[in-house]
């Protein structure tokens, strides 16, 4: 037989004779038996033959052979099982002495449960965010392409560059490009708005995805004037066309406009969101439809399309990026004007999505690994506390010749079965905290849809839970095994100096939780500081009694500007005199909704060419009244501001700063022509506020406006914004009303209070403030329950001696004094490590706060006294227990 | 655990294997045998056997079977493996490499 059949088959004996020891316990252990009586009756009957008696027979063969109970213990060892024997043992051991003492299991399972809950729940979400993969096949391969600017880091693309450099490159598999833009859909009863993306040919393929019916877009698709088609999503095709199967080449109304149906995506089809603008992530897109585009490819200023590709197999996103930068050089000499001071960069599309939340998420998962490692050392703190009275058992068995490994063993299996308890109360916990979690999570976090308990979560919990028990079992595990047990026999229990032992380690856990718990409260600290003053910082407008809600027209029903001026003309003048309302205005947008459209302009006599540029909004004469955006010089813009008057343009402050520095700004006229004639320039006639960029920074670019009459792009969306006398939410209604009683066939869509948009964005700050704060919360509990154990415990040691004290004439202030302090040179020494600590890591979450330094000394100051203050309050309990003792009780129990 | 006895655990093991190699025998037989062959120079302890017999067994390099003796008793009788063939092979050649060794440097002092 070769050598490696003969292993094969000796493995499976094996593994029979194990499963046998295992399984047939008993029926093994007879086998022993009959096996050892045998050898010893032929032993006796030999020592018979040599002419013993019958009974110095046998003793002479029990002799031979040896302990008998031994030999069986010892046989067992060899078949290797004796372990699973012990640990169902000491398992029920364990579960014994936790029914024993209800109150400590409580606590115990308790705080541990509390954290590994907290943990697991803030894992599922990391592992959602951060660990999953995206729902692309070969995710790897696919990239975004931005353009990159000193003032916008990450821009979108202009199509003329797109299509060249689909045309040029040989790195991209597919090479696509994107953009937002809703539809309205009619005739299917109610008009309502779809959320839609204009993408150009092979889209799908860069993601990977085919439609389920019908087929992609191609390139003929992209030109105008070949009609108009879309692919609709399979959530829109079951609610809108009742999953029609013929619907294939079907004619459908958007837009008031025709549009074949070209094919249906598979259900769950989702749009890669980014950072720039949030907008869609999971299956959230109603529509795709070719993206159109026409103008003169020699005028390449204006970037709106984002760009995505998938690198071909073998192609790294370096070689990718390598080439790009090739085609942009080449770009920039064909057409120098437009790409001076640019470049281009792909980004992986996974950090390109979850990027900015990656680092809240660690800082949360390190703020909740502390909470953990508090709970641990309270746990050991309880643990000791509890193996101090054990002593004496612990000290018996030594004594009968339990080996230390087998006392330790046996402890260890105590803490993992608590653990293991915890970590079970933990699951169930994260399972309620996970749905929290994620309906607290900010709108658009990326990726919050695959967010969910599942087998990774589960393992996380279950290598957490037995990380926790061995972590919190070890210290007093070795800390009671090492214990003398003729001392502790002859000590009767009270073991003097194993408990001096016993009680530095303790006072050092409870130090630690101390300085741990400090280093979460400044966290929180500082995320309250920085949170609060995000909350009182101007915003430069004022959010309140403000309703806002988009039109888009469609353009088959208004051809001209004229008609759509004309209706929102009246849309406005109608809303203004609605009872209610105090002003009606209606822009290209409204603050903090990630509108960023930037353009480029030269000034009236500077040189041309320079770098001037300005995010571009429009606006009627009362839309920044209904905003509440103060007027700093100058006018609002008015009903003379007409179509054909001289254009006129309101800026903000930081414009006027940037670009007119020192000077007044009012009259000065800026132009977007290279060639400017005279209708071409438009004067400066009103300077605004600043409005911060985002809630979230105290930035603001530079920005202006021109009348929505006289806009020289219209914008494919217009926001209203209503400024109520009263509640706001009221006019909801009439705001619907007056649109439909203009035209019955518009959709009004993102109907939303300002006080929301604003409370939304500033969700990010708030929820990693609630959680840290929550942790910290946690913390400071867990260290005050630490310091109330120890104190407790030492002042029960101590009661002889303070009655001794009392009883020789020591006041019971003093008694109390004495063990206070001990309990604040505890927290004393916790809150200087805990300060120190927190300076070192406060630097992590410099990301996170906002015009806070990361030294802030009012927060330090603040946590260091409250650390200290709930340190009394815990401490205040024993102390008085102490100082109200009757001496006479205390030195009549010795 | 208490060392089984003066001989070191893996010349035990090869004693065992050795008397195997012969015929299956019951413990009280292999003990028996040991001693006898080697004219009792080698006291074994007998619980000794037992655990070392019970490792072997876990080892696949012995099996047990119950079989009645020549006396009519039931008795647990070892015999080698296949595997425990090979492994005698092995463990007699390292302790014949490791004794002639020894031998040589007794020889050389």
């Amino acid at each position: 037989m070769p050598e490696n059949q003969m292993d094969e088959r000796r493995w499976w004996t094996v593994l029979r004779l194990r499963l046998r020891t295992m399984f047939k316990r008993r029926r093994v252990d007879e086998e022993l038996d009959t096996e050892l009586r045998f050898h010893l009756e032929q032993q006796t009957q030999e020592n018979i033959a040599l002419g013993m008696s019958a009974a110095a027979a046998r003793e002479s063969a029990l002799r031979r052979l040896g302990g008998v109970t031994q030999i069986q213990e010892q046989c067992r060892d060899m078949r290797r099982t004796n372990y699973l024997d012990d640990f169902l043992l000491d398992l029920r051991y364990a579960a014994r002495t936790l029914a024993k003492s209800p109150g400590f299991g409580v606590v115990m399972i308790l705080t541990l449960g509390l954290s590994i809950g907290a943990n697991s729940a803030i894992f599922s979400v990391i592992d959602g965010v951060l660990l999953k993969r995206l729902p692309y096949p070969d995710q790897k391969r696919i990239v975004r392409i931005f353009y990159s600017h000193k003032d916008f880091p990450s821009f979108p693309m202009n199509p003329f560059d797109f299509r060249d450099i689909r045309s040029r490159n040989h790195s991209f598999e597919a090479i696509a490009a994107f953009s937002h833009r809703d539809l309205q859909l009619s005739g299917q009863g109610q008009p309502v708005r779809l959320s839609g993306f204009q993408v150009t040919s092979g889209y799908f393929s860069v993601l990977g995805i085919r439609p389920e019916r019908g087929r992609e877009f191609e390139e003929k698709d992209e030109q105008k004037g070949n009609g108009s088609v879309v692919i609709l999503s399979d959530r829109i095709w079951r609610s809108e066309f009742a999953a029609a199967p013929d619907i294939i080449g079907r004619k459908v109304t958007l837009d008031n406009q025709p549009f074949i149906v070209l094919g249906v995506m598979p259900p769950g089809t989702a749009h890669p969101g980014n950072e720039y603008q949030p907008v869609a992530y999971g299956d959230t897109v109603d529509v795709w439809w070719p993206f159109t585009f026409d103008g003169n490819p020699a005028r390449r200023g204006s970037h709106y399309v984002e760009g995505i590709g998938r690198l071909k197999p073998g192609v790294t996103p370096e070689q990718g990026q390598g080439e790009l930068n090739t085609l942009m050089a080449q770009l920039t000499r064909e057409y120098p004007e437009a790409h001076t001071g640019w470049s281009i960069f792909a980004v992986p599309l996974h950090r390109e999505i979850v990027g900015s939340s990656q680092r809240m998420l660690l800082v949360l998962l390190g703020a909740v690994a502390l909470v953990l490692l508090i709970a641990c050392a309270n746990a050991a703190n309880l643990m000791l506390a509890r193996a101090a009275s054990r002593q004496r058992e612990i000290a018996v068995r030594s004594a009968l010749g339990a080996p230390r490994s087998r006392l330790i063993r046996q402890m260890l299996t105590e803490s993992m079965f608590i653990a293991l308890l915890g970590g079970g109360l933990g699951v169930a916990l994260a399972a309620v905290c996970v749905k929290v979690l994620v309906s607290l999570l900010p709108a658009g976090f990326p990726r919050a849809d695959a967010i969910h308990l599942n087998p990774a979560v589960f393992a996380f919990t279950f290598l957490v839970a037995i990380g926790t028990g061995l972590l919190f079992g070890i210290a007093p595990a070795l800390q009671t095994s090492r214990s003398d047990p003729q001392l502790n026999l002859r000590e009767g229990g009270r073991g003097a100096t194993g408990s001096v032992r016993h009680h530095r380690l303790r006072s050092v856990l409870v130090a630690t939780e101390v300085s741990l718990a400090c280093v979460l409260l400044v966290g929180a600290g500082l995320m309250l500081r920085s949170f609060v003053n995000l909350l009182r910082e101007d915003p430069g407008f004022q959010p309140e009694h403000v309703l806002t809600a988009s039109l888009s027209l469609p353009q088959a029903d208004y051809k001209t500007d004229d008609a759509a001026s004309h209706f929102y003309d009246q849309l406005l003048r109608n809303l203004s005199s609605a009872p209610g309302v105090s002003a009606a205005g209606a822009g290209s947008d409204v603050p903090w909704t990630g509108y960023d459209d930037n353009a480029g302009f030269d000034i009236e006599g500077r040189q041309p060419g320079e770098d001037f540029h300005g995010r571009y909004h429009a606006a009627s004469p009362d839309y920044f009244r209904a905003l509440g955006m103060p007027l700093v010089r100058g006018r609002f813009f008015t009903e003379a501001d007409k179509k054909d008057a001289t254009p006129a343009l309101i800026i903000n402050e930081a414009m006027a700063r940037r670009y007119w520095p020192g000077v007044d700004a009012l009259g000065r006229r800026i132009t977007f022509q290279t060639s400017p004639k005279e209708k071409d320039w438009m004067t400066i006639v009103g300077i605004v506020g600043d409005v911060k960029d985002q809630a979230d920074s105290s930035h603001t670019e530079p920005a202006f406006w021109w009348p929505v009459v006289q806009q020289p792009f219209a914008s494919p969306t217009t926001s209203i914004a209503v400024r109520a006398k009263g509640d706001a939410s009221e006019l909801a209604g009439v705001v619907r009303d007056e649109v439909h009683k203009l035209d019955p066939t518009l959709a009004v869509a993102d109907v939303r209070l300002m006080d929301n948009i604003a409370d939304a964005s500033v969700s990010t700050p708030r929820f990693a403030f609630f959680l840290i704060g929550l942790f910290a919360g946690l913390a400071i509990v867990l260290a005050a329950i630490g310091i109330y154990g120890v104190i407790s415990y030492s002042v029960t040691q101590r009661a002889h001696e303070l009655g001794l004290r009392v009883a020789l004439g020591a006041q019971r202030w003093d008694v109390l004094r004495l063990v206070l302090s001990e309990g604040m040179r505890l927290a004393m020494g916790g809150v200087v490590v805990g300060v120190i600590c927190a300076l070192a890591l406060a630097r992590a979450m410099r990301s996170l706060i906002y015009e806070v330094g990361a030294a802030d000394p009012l927060t330090f100051s603040l946590v260091a006294l409250l650390v200290v203050g709930v340190a009394l309050l815990a401490c205040y309990l024993p102390a008085r227990r102490a100082m109200l003792a009757d001496p006479v009780v205390a030195l009549r129990s010795e | 655990m208490s060392k089984p006895s003066d001989l070191i655990q893996g010349t035990l093991d090869l004693l065992i294997l050795k008397t195997l190699s012969l015929e299956p025998k019951h413990g009280w037989a292999i003990a028996k045998r040991i001693e006898q062959v080697s004219h009792d120079a080698l006291q074994i302890t007998q619980g000794a056997l037992y655990p070392a017999l019970h490792r072997l067994e876990q080892q696949g390099w012995i099996r047990a079977a119950w079989r009645t003796t020549e006396t009519g008793r039931e008795a647990k009788f070892y015999e080698l493996t296949r595997a425990g063939r090979t492994q005698l092979a092995r463990e007699l050649e390292q302790w014949e490499r490791l004794s002639s060794a020894v031998a040589h440097v007794i020889d050389m002092a």
